[in-house]
């Protein structure tokens, strides 16, 4: 199912397979409705915004949310756009975002410099002097930990992250020469690319080594009518069903386009997967070299002569066959990035990684009008998009005024994430020595870029079954990798780190010491940094005065009640749901 | 939840799929679908299913290979360089107890499913012939027609995976193993323990009302943090204990994930140490121990109070686009290596008879070869495992071997010629589900003529 099914479309599509759907269909049927009051009332003027348009419709002012003038962003709405915007909320950033406002904080960010990439510091730290290293992943995982814990940019760091999660390329199956370099290299570019064009983006992963060993385009050959040879479908196919279009023609606020009896309307056919993956031949990489990684960095060149001479036809075009491969492939991507499913596709997902789970139909249709046009008449500026993203009404309103399907589960990778940034985690030998955190009974269930498959952890559409959350036809993507194994292995993971660390990677609690004598404070402090003030009354209470518990006479004891009221926040239901 | 309360649902949600009444069904009706409900009841016996699912897309091709001479030779034509050379094929040729319709054809394991053939010889194991996902029977004719409903998102990963385990495309909410479950709530002292996991979540194990319960490989885990003080702190295991489960949440994420967290610390508290089994497993195959869990849970039944169980296991990697010949052999020689551990624990145990555990797979693969690997196809062969099955026998129709033959919808995509919900009503009827209730299992069954294909001994 592609990812931007609504409530409607499961309802069409229960009714299209299975005229006696059961009652949970048409329960779901009302919950639009309930979207739409749920907009904030300051949303009324940004609604022409959306509707039906393919998306010819002029970007209206997306509706930055300004603070009103004289009132100034509290502590609370800092650290809470920061869990939107980044991997964590210090009292640096916090004061930051008061200082300059969300806007203008979203500026600074995207005007950071890159710091060391991911390829550069796997080469300074010497893993390609190690021929074994050509085929495992060694250093990776400690890059990639590396920069979501102490890069600076922390903006970039999340929507990298997010981008990583839609563009999915996993260590879970990538049997080539110099496989951590692939992928460190493909981590580099998504960063490259993040606050550039769709357009761009598209183009960097679809010829990246990375994208194309893991799905294969990379080495796909030319029909051959005499052995009955066929080219790899797998590139063409999930390009348009997971990067780019999804399965069914979208309105601009990502609701489902149906005909007359409400079938929806697909996207594209099988024929249309065989004719793109002819579009998709000849490439290869470029100065292959079994002794060094370098060509894991550069992009794929084409082999003409494996190149498919036919015509291919896809969507609404035929590419004839005499074009050149490159040119072809460069009709087919500006075919694929000019399509307005584009917009609605992953401006939604886009808010899901960073805002909701269940953003109303509004809220997609204004973030997808900013990606048809950021204003000067550009398609896909990621870096409009993800301010239409943040800046939305929607997403600034306060979460207490928002319906109680409103957010999302943290994923685990963010929660670890988050502790390692507010309690200043630091590895001493740049090692960064973490590892795969995969394994769901003794670590965190999910480790970035080991996804099982290219359907990331968990689908956009997700709905947990047998829950007031599928009884209303709400997803909840995160929940795909929650269970009762999860749940209990991510609280014991969480004990010992707080504690110990993992590897050499420690927390930094000297800071906390002196506030350790002052329970109610300590935990107000922590539940400000990690939940953004959500933690409720009572819930500080409990947390406070078990904490008090613990004797506060020497630096180790106080030490137990930083602990401890860390992993309390941490284990708390209301800190876990970002809202 | 109060017995009265689960039977008062239970009725609502049967009289909505049967089509029978809306909400204000008179009482009689009431009762008689409850008399109804009382005919699932099981008497002490027990019966298990177990699911192991090949995520990707297993290449049949591959899996189940044509042996005969001239089916060989149109094979290694079709396939060319992905071909299993014919000589590695003699010792795992099969020879079942009645020949095929053709009888020239004849068909071979893979070589590394060797350690199922003495299962296929000794009759505890069948192969069902090109099962996969379908609305109705459907004909080549019919296909290009597109004159019959067909499932939605043919040759799509999570559409296909979605539509084998629940009859729906990807966010359904309830599979055929959580819907058998449904009808044998009652019948288990706990109604957690009646569809477990030992993979990931998937919407297979879900019913209306039945729900999952995950189980990593080593057991239930146990909080560190509420088992000892926290921290040295006993005040803040108690307050971890209160957070985690207190049921005070709005949100509905917030309440989910503690509903979650409640199941998971209650399942540890019933579950405790399991016991071990004999029969070894071996430790590096991941399927091997996730099956090694099941069978745990199975020697743990009667303390559970278990009488109807529905498991789920899986194995990755099977979506061989590329490296086709170097990574399949190696994927199936775990699954045979697990599968044939398994039945072994299941003999240990003396529930050889009541275990029956089948394959499952998004779909099948084009013969065709991409040069590297295959594409994306639709239906398969399948294996069923267990002491009730009417073993060495196939089940369904054999395709031709043939691009463009008449079971082929493009480079080899096999149409399938058994429904998985004919798999699916057949299995729930060896479990006890009554012939008025395989619609609650399998919704598209009403549109096959066959409900079961005769696996199973009864």
């Amino acid at each position: 199912m592609d990812s931007v099914r609504d409530e409607e479309s499961l309802c069409a599509i229960n009714d299209a397979i299975n005229p006696a759907a059961d009652e949970t269909s048409h329960q779901v049927a009302s919950v639009p409705e309930k979207d739409q009051l749920a907009i904030s009332a300051g949303m009324s003027t940004l609604l022409s915004a959306c509707g039906g348009g393919g998306g010819s419709s002029v970007a209206e002012n997306p509706a930055p949310i300004a603070p009103p003038p004289g009132s100034a962003i509290t502590d609370r709405e800092a650290a809470r756009f920061l869990h939107q915007a980044a991997l964590a909320a210090t009292d640096a950033d916090i004061a930051r975002v008061i200082t300059l406002g969300y806007s203008a904080w979203l500026d600074e960010q995207f005007s950071l410099p890159h710091t060391q990439s991911h390829y550069d510091w796997m080469i300074s730290r010497g893993y390609q002097g190690n021929p074994n290293n050509a085929n495992n992943f060694q250093g990776v995982d400690n890059t990639l930990w590396r920069k979501l814990m102490s890069s600076p940019d922390i903006l970039r760091q999340r929507v990298v992250l997010a981008l990583s999660e839609i563009f999915v390329v996993s260590m879970v199956g990538l049997p080539v020469s110099w496989r951590g370099f692939c992928v460190a290299a493909y981590v580099d570019l998504l960063e490259e690319n993040a606050f550039g064009t769709y357009r761009s983006l598209l183009n960097a992963i679809t010829l990246s080594t990375g994208m194309g060993n893991y799905l294969n385009m990379r080495g796909s050959q030319k029909e051959d009518p005499r052995t009955g040879r066929e080219p790899d479908e797998n590139y063409a196919r999930e390009v348009l069903q997971l990067f780019s279009l999804g399965l069914y023609q979208l309105n601009i606020d990502g609701t489902v386009k149906t005909d007359a009896p409400g079938t929806p309307l697909e996207t594209y056919t099988q024929n249309m997967i065989t004719g793109l993956a002819k579009v998709f031949t000849g490439w290869d990489y470029t100065q292959f070299n079994r002794d060094d990684p370098a060509f894991q960095r550069l992009p794929m060149s084409l082999n003409a002569s494996r190149h498919s001479s036919s015509d291919k036809s896809f969507l609404d075009i035929t590419i004839s066959g005499g074009t050149p491969g490159e040119q072809a492939l460069q009709t087919a991507l500006d075919t694929i990035a000019g399509h307005p499913n584009v917009g609605p596709f992953i401006g939604r997902q886009l808010i899901q990684r960073l805002v909701t789970s269940n953003p109303s139909p509004a809220y997609v249709g204004r973030v997808a009008a900013v990606f048809n046009n950021n204003g000067q008449g550009v398609r896909g500026d990621l870096k409009a998009v993800i301010k239409a993203v943040l800046l939305d009404g929607e997403a600034r309103t306060d979460p207490a005024a928002q319906p109680a399907g409103w957010g999302k589960l943290r994923e685990p990778v963010l929660r670890f994430v988050q502790w390692a940034r507010t309690f200043g985690v630091t590895s001493p030998t740049d090692v960064w020595n973490i590892g795969d955190t995969s394994d769901p009974s003794r670590r965190l269930g999910q480790s970035p870029l080991r996804s099982p498959s290219v359907f990331n952890f968990f689908r956009p559409g997700y709905v947990p079954p047998n829950t007031s959350l599928g009884a209303q036809g709400l997803a909840a993507p995160e929940f795909q990798i929650t269970n009762e194994s999860s749940v209990v292995a991510y609280a014991n993971y969480m004990q010992t780190a707080i504690q110990n660390g993992v590897g050499e990677v420690k927390g930094t609690y000297g800071v906390w010491l002196a506030q350790a004598n002052d329970t109610p404070t300590l935990v107000s402090r922590i539940a400000l940094l990690m939940s953004a003030g959500q933690l409720s009354t009572s819930t500080l209470s409990t947390i406070s005065t078990a904490v008090a518990g613990i004797p506060a006479n020497s630096d180790a004891s106080r030490l137990n009640r930083i602990y401890a009221a860390i992993l309390l926040v941490m284990a708390a239901p209301e800190y876990i749901v970002q809202k | 939840m109060s017995i009265n309360q689960i039977t008062r649902r239970e009725f609502m949600r049967r009289s909505a799929s049967l089509g029978i009444a809306g909400v204000a069904a008179p009482w009689a009706l009431n009762l008689a679908t409850l008399g109804e409900a009382a005919a699932v009841t099981v008497n002490g016996d027990y019966r298990a299913l177990v699911c192991v699912f090949l995520y990707g897309g297993n290449d049949h091709g591959n899996t189940l290979v044509p042996y005969d001479s001239a089916s060989y030779a149109d094979y290694a034509r079709i396939r060319q360089t992905l071909a299993t050379p014919r000589d590695t094929l003699d010792a795992t040729a099969l020879s079942p107890v009645s020949a095929l319709p053709d009888a020239t054809r004849q068909m071979a394991l893979a070589p590394q499913l060797a350690p199922l053939k003495p299962l296929f010889d000794t009759g505890k194991m069948a192969v069902l012939l090109n099962v996969g996902a379908l609305i109705q029977p459907t004909t080549l004719a019919q296909y290009r027609a597109g004159n019959v409903p067909l499932p939605p998102k043919l040759f799509s990963h999570n559409d296909q995976q979605s539509f084998w385990q629940s009859s729906l495309p990807e966010g359904a909410t309830s599979g055929w193993g959580g819907r058998i479950g449904d009808l044998f709530l009652s019948s288990n002292s706990t109604s957690t323990f009646t569809c477990i996991n030992v993979s990931g979540n998937a919407v297979f194990m879900s019913g209306q009302s039945a729900v999952q319960y995950q189980i990593s490989t080593s057991g239930s885990l146990a909080l560190l943090g509420i088992g000892s003080p926290l921290y040295g702190s006993p005040a803040c295991s108690a307050a971890l204990n209160s957070l985690i489960t207190a049921n005070n949440s709005v949100n509905l994420m917030e309440a989910e994930h503690t509903r979650v967290m409640r199941r998971a610390l209650d399942a540890n508290s019933q579950l405790g140490s399991l016991p071990s089994l004999t029969t070894p497993f071996d430790a590096s195959n991941s399927l091997a121990t996730q099956l090694q869990m099941v069978a745990q849970l199975i020697a743990a039944r009667s303390l559970l109070g278990a009488h109807r169980q529905v498991f789920f296991v899986s194995l990755g990697g099977f979506d061989t686009h590329d490296y086709l010949v170097a990574q399949h052999p190696g994927l199936l020689a775990s699954v045979a290596n697990a599968i044939n551990s398994f039945y072994a624990a299941t003999q240990e145990l003396g529930v050889a008879n009541a275990v029956t555990t089948f394959t499952a797979s998004d779909f099948g693969r084009t013969l065709t070869s991409n040069g590297d690997g295959s594409d994306h196809g639709w239906g398969s062969h399948h294996f069923v495992i267990g002491g009730a099955v009417q073993g060495q026998r196939y089940f369904g129709t054999l395709p031709a071997v043939a691009v463009d033959g008449p079971d082929d919808v493009g480079q080899g995509r096999l149409l399938p010629t058994t429904s998985v919900d004919q798999l699916a009503a057949t299995l729930a009827t060896w479990m006890g589900v009554s012939p008025s209730e395989l619609p609650l299992v399998a919704s598209n069954i009403g549109n096959f003529t066959v409900k079961n294909i005769g696996l199973l001994a009864a």
